[in-house]
């Protein structure tokens, strides 16, 4: 379903592209560095676990390769399109077509319901109404949450929540989805499951997931594993071809 | 969905949404309440302009213009059944009076005083008599020797509804004339010094006492009193052809204590506005503010979801209007209430320009329920513009981190 299906003939194409990323921040009249000169590739379906201990820039990359910010060197290219030339617009309209984020703390909007979460992101596409609801009726029925399709988060586990975030991420279609920390704020059981069902969205959607984490747990979900230490990439083990460190 | 997100929004904190509601609710409720009574003074107010003046007056310019040497500038006999043939072709004529004034002595065998006669056709069709508050006969009940007094007039000459007095006064010739009349009624007049002079006779009387058949001025009535103009023009035109060398106005430009009324109100009524705007104002914004910020998370999720800045800055306005637009409704509904209760009370009032005491009516339509409906949703929506503004360009990154 979705876009995922109709790029699987694309496997293994690259999609996303950064160059020599730096991002410094100013602390009073120091400079400090988050990231520092690295460039990272990801290809159409890989499933890429970010390591790296707290601080170390790991949530910093991912908001730079999500393009909700800016790099203060180097530049993130999006099927071969520089981003940095782009406007506000033209990455939020980029963000909405092509990027789905999953957040450590599920942030999903209280006050509506885990369909109407669901439907947000094809609302901000304009699709028709009767698409966005077959795409969330069916995007529910993947993340095993159809019965609870009316419930606000309020009234949701975390794990449930965390899974309607993941049918929020892919409902639009998108080439890539984010995951910053998705287990951190679950018991390991939900974590697992929960990493179990991104795995099984990636293989089935041939969706790229980019997945950061601190937990070491989840790196045995990785197709590819990298590390950031001190803002810096290092390739792990796994099955990566691309990532490098500079 | 926005606008359901938006009303969900709304009444996400029930206590500060209460608190704004109740603010915005009182602020309209004040306001058309100050409206509606501005609206019962002027009409109260216009009513007593026209109950005197007619609607429309026909009369020589320079009676208007108060350059009339005595009495050279009568309308006579032919003229005047010329002007009440064409007013009455008029739509939405009620009918025509008229009118002859003389300045004279009144009294009896202990002493007179000055008194102002104002003639008039003796029927109820054109000045409303009830604006003079009369006790004991209209003129439409008085005899052609019988007439009303002042109240204070008859006060200071010493005599009562029954009695008898003198009145002397010099014909249109200047020949001295005078007459015995009976008083049949004693008026009140809003203003005390007008009482202590003014009486009323039948204009067939005053013409005999000044030995004319010429009056000073036609009176019209007319149903609708902001058709005069209309009328006026009408006339004006219709004397141009007949070549009536008179000249017309309007109770408004007649009531010229109306128009200063109408500009004291309307600013009365702007500072009420401005009063109100600014209230809901400071109160609002101040929530608005609060409860924006506190779902700054939300928005940056929603604006990493690819929402733009736009539509963010939309959502918190529409949030905003919304509120304003149900607080406003309240407030029409207790204003409504607050009305209905007032009226019920029958609370007595003199209005400004009339002698006679009525039951206050105030009243509330859609027109006047309009102006503050409008007033507090732009003051709501005016408060939710920075809030709003500040959201919409929070920095993504940053406000995903907040907690």
């Amino acid at each position: 379903m979705g876009h995922g299906s109709q790029f699987c003939h694309a496997r293994g194409a690259k999609f996303l592209d950064a160059q020599r990323l730096t991002k410094t921040y100013r602390v009073g009249a120091e400079t400090v560095y988050a990231l520092r000169d690295v460039s990272f590739s990801a290809l159409q379906g890989d499933f890429v676990v970010i390591n790296g201990p707290s601080g170390s820039g790991k949530t910093t990359f991912l908001n730079l390769i999500a393009v909700i910010d800016r790099p203060t060197a180097g530049e993130v290219f999006i099927e071969n399109q520089a981003t940095s030339t782009q406007s506000e617009g033209q990455l939020a309209i980029l963000r909405k077509t092509k990027i789905g984020l999953v957040f450590q703390s599920f942030n999903l909007i209280p006050v509506l319901s885990a369909a109407e979460n669901v439907e947000y992101p094809l609302l901000l596409q304009r699709r028709p109404k009767a698409e966005r609801q077959e795409r969330v009726r069916a995007l529910l029925a993947e993340v095993g949450l159809s019965d609870l399709a009316r419930r606000r988060p309020n009234e949701l586990s975390g794990g449930q929540r965390q899974r309607v975030a993941i049918a929020r991420a892919l409902v639009s279609g998108p080439m890539i989805v984010l995951a910053d920390e998705p287990t951190a704020n679950l018991d390991s059981k939900t974590g697992e499951a929960v990493m179990d069902l991104m795995r099984r969205l990636n293989e089935e959607h041939c969706v790229t997931f980019i997945v950061v984490t601190h937990d070491p747990a989840v790196s045995r979900y990785a197709g590819r594993r990298v590390r950031i230490h001190d803002g810096r990439l290092e390739e792990g083990e796994g099955d990566g071809v691309a990532a490098s460190a500079s | 969905m926005d606008l359901k997100l938006a009303l969900r929004n709304v009444f996400r904190n029930r206590r500060r949404t209460a608190f704004s509601l109740t603010v915005i609710a009182v602020g309209t409720a004040v306001f058309l309440f100050v409206l509606a009574y501005v609206g019962e003074s002027l009409l109260s107010q216009r009513l007593a302009s026209a109950c005197e003046t007619g609607a429309v007056q026909v009369a020589d310019d320079r009676v208007f213009e108060n350059q009339a040497n005595g009495y050279d500038a009568l309308i006579s006999r032919d003229l005047q059944l010329r002007v009440v043939a064409l007013a009455s072709e008029q739509p939405g004529v009620l009918g025509t009076a008229l009118e002859l004034d003389f300045a004279g002595l009144v009294g009896d065998a202990n002493g007179s005083t000055l008194i102002v006669g104002r003639g008039l056709t003796p029927c109820n069709c054109v000045p409303n008599y009830t604006c003079y508050a009369i006790q004991g006969e209209t003129l439409e009940g008085a005899g052609p020797r019988e007439g009303i007094l002042g109240g204070k007039l008859a006060a200071k000459l010493g005599v009562g509804i029954g009695d008898s007095i003198n009145i002397a006064t010099g014909t249109v010739s200047g020949n001295f004339t005078a007459a015995t009349v009976r008083v049949v009624g004693e008026l009140a007049y809003s203003l005390g010094t007008v009482e202590e002079q003014l009486g009323l006779f039948p204009v067939e009387f005053v013409q005999r006492l000044l030995k004319t058949d010429g009056v000073e001025r036609v009176l019209i009535g007319l149903e609708d009193l902001d058709k005069a103009p209309q009328l006026a023009d009408a006339l004006r035109a219709a004397f141009a052809a007949e070549g009536i060398p008179l000249g017309v106005r309007t109770w408004q430009e007649l009531s010229t204590g109306y128009a200063s009324s109408q500009s004291f109100f309307a600013a009365f009524s702007g500072l009420a506005g401005v009063s109100v705007f600014a209230l809901v104002f400071f109160s609002v914004v101040e929530i608005l503010t609060i409860s924006f910020l506190e779902r700054t998370r939300e928005v940056a999720t929603t604006r990493a979801f690819g929402a733009s800045r736009w539509r963010v800055f939309r959502g918190f306005l529409l949030e905003g209007a919304m509120i304003g637009a149900i607080g406003a409704v309240i407030g029409v509904l207790l204003a409504s209430g607050l009305v209905a209760v007032f009226n019920a009370a029958r609370i007595m009032w003199t209005p400004p320009g009339s002698a006679v005491p009525r039951a206050i009516h105030l009243s509330l339509s859609l027109s006047t329920a309009l102006v503050p409906l409008v007033t507090v949703i732009l003051a709501t929506l005016a408060s939710s513009v920075y809030p709003a503004w500040k959201n919409a360009r929070l920095s993504v990154v940053k406000a995903l981190q907040t907690v």
